[in-house]
């Protein structure tokens, strides 16, 4: 998720960002050399210093991820060695930062229009409406709120009744209420005309 | 697609992030943490069926490379899906859809009971199964460890995720004898 880092990386299109990254994360691995990974890695760690110092800030920030890497470079320098264990940790921590820039320099907004645009192709092929897609990223941004609300509740209920908080009488009290608001927000959808514009023939089926 | 069909899909993705915020636990160095996310994405299958489990899936994997903050312990970005355990991730889309065509079969069949319970625990049983090949497969062919050694670091998560293959089969056969034909894709 962006918040404005004042990079001018921000300026880049999005598409041209993650083909960068997908062209990076081949040519990592098309290599085992040393030297060749740690000039790569070097390169990335100050390019991002000098552009985009809030992307490596970020980066620390997602230390769980950093520590599972790190876990996995420790097993494999205690089984082959620890030339590997330097290969695989400057590919992955490389990769991992590229990343984080690509993902903090770009909008949600700007994804969801990328994701929208490259959903294109599908919607042709009459896979998927484009469209659509975009609608239900934003779906899910607007309930994980709600559902977590409505989670934290069924906790409250079971306090207050002195029950003990089992996964099983927590999660189906969750699932059903939150389900049962579908036909509502199908109908508020409906109701807004939000998906007419794009299939009309769609909404007389549905009516 | 209906505006219902969407809506499902959506607030199931919706749950599954949710089961994610409840905080992992990380067993000793092993670079999976437990979490109940995993149940979610089992019950989106068992629930919604393969179709909608497996869009729901995809809908959280796609959140996932927006970057946003969607995974167990808050993870997310394009970062996630070069790390060791991506495989794990990628594996949802067909373990929900797997989960989701066995119910299927299932909920058609048997009238309830203790039948559709076991029915939806092998359901479920082979979706954890399907996750833990893909996770696995990762591990060996991205991340280069060695098959034994990919194995063992897996196995450890195998009963955790049998535990939780369980509650979404009793989860999932209560939604869907009390709200089953509410919650029908169109």
């Amino acid at each position: 998720m962006r918040t404005p880092t004042g990079s001018i990386l921000e300026c880049v299109p999005p598409a041209v960002k993650l083909a960068a990254l997908f062209s990076i994360s081949v040519l990592l691995f098309l290599t085992g050399s040393l030297t060749l990974l740690g000039s790569a890695a070097g390169t990335v760690l100050v390019l991002c210093l000098l552009f985009c110092r809030f992307a490596v800030l970020q980066w620390l920030k997602a230390w769980p991820l950093l520590l599972t890497i790190a876990a996995v470079a420790l097993w494999t320098a205690y089984n082959d060695g620890y030339q590997e264990a330097l290969v695989l940790l400057l590919r992955l921590g490389t990769l991992s930062l590229v990343a984080t820039v690509v993902t903090v320099t770009t909008s949600i907004g700007e994804f969801i229009e990328t994701v929208t645009r490259a959903a294109i192709p599908l919607e042709r092929l009459g896979i998927a409406n484009a469209r659509d897609i975009g609608l239900a990223i934003g779906l899910v941004m607007r309930f994980v709120p709600d559902v977590r609300q409505r989670y934290l509740a069924v906790v409250d209920a079971h306090r207050a009744r002195g029950l003990p908080l089992r996964p099983t009488t927590l999660i189906a009290p969750m699932v059903i209420g939150t389900l049962k608001s579908a036909d509502d927000i199908a109908d508020a959808i409906d109701a807004r005309g939000i998906r007419t514009n794009s299939h009309p023939q769609k909404r007389a089926e549905n009516a | 697609m209906h505006s219902k069909s969407l809506v499902l899909i959506a607030l199931f993705t919706a749950i599954i992030v949710v089961l994610g915020l409840i905080p992992p636990i990380m067993v000793a160095f092993i670079p999976v943490p437990i979490h109940a996310q995993s149940l979610g994405v089992l019950m989106a299958g068992i629930v919604l069926g393969a179709r909608g489990g497996a869009l729901s899936a995809l809908l959280l994997i796609v959140l996932v490379a927006i970057g946003l903050p969607v995974l167990s312990g808050g993870r997310g970005g394009l970062a996630v899906f070069l790390s060791p355990t991506a495989g794990y991730l990628v594996g949802y889309l067909p373990t929900a859809w797997a989960t989701g065509w066995l119910s299927e079969r299932v909920a058609l069949k048997a009238g309830g009971g203790w039948k559709t319970f076991a029915g939806l625990l092998a359901a479920a049983v082979v979706g954890v199964i399907v996750t833990h090949v893909f996770g696995v497969a990762w591990l060996i062919t991205y991340v280069g460890l060695s098959p034994r050694d990919a194995l063992v670091g897996d196995l450890i998560f195998v009963p955790g995720d049998l535990i939780k293959a369980g509650i979404a089969a009793y989860v999932g056969q209560f939604v869907l004898q009390n709200f089953g034909s509410r919650l029908r894709m169109q």
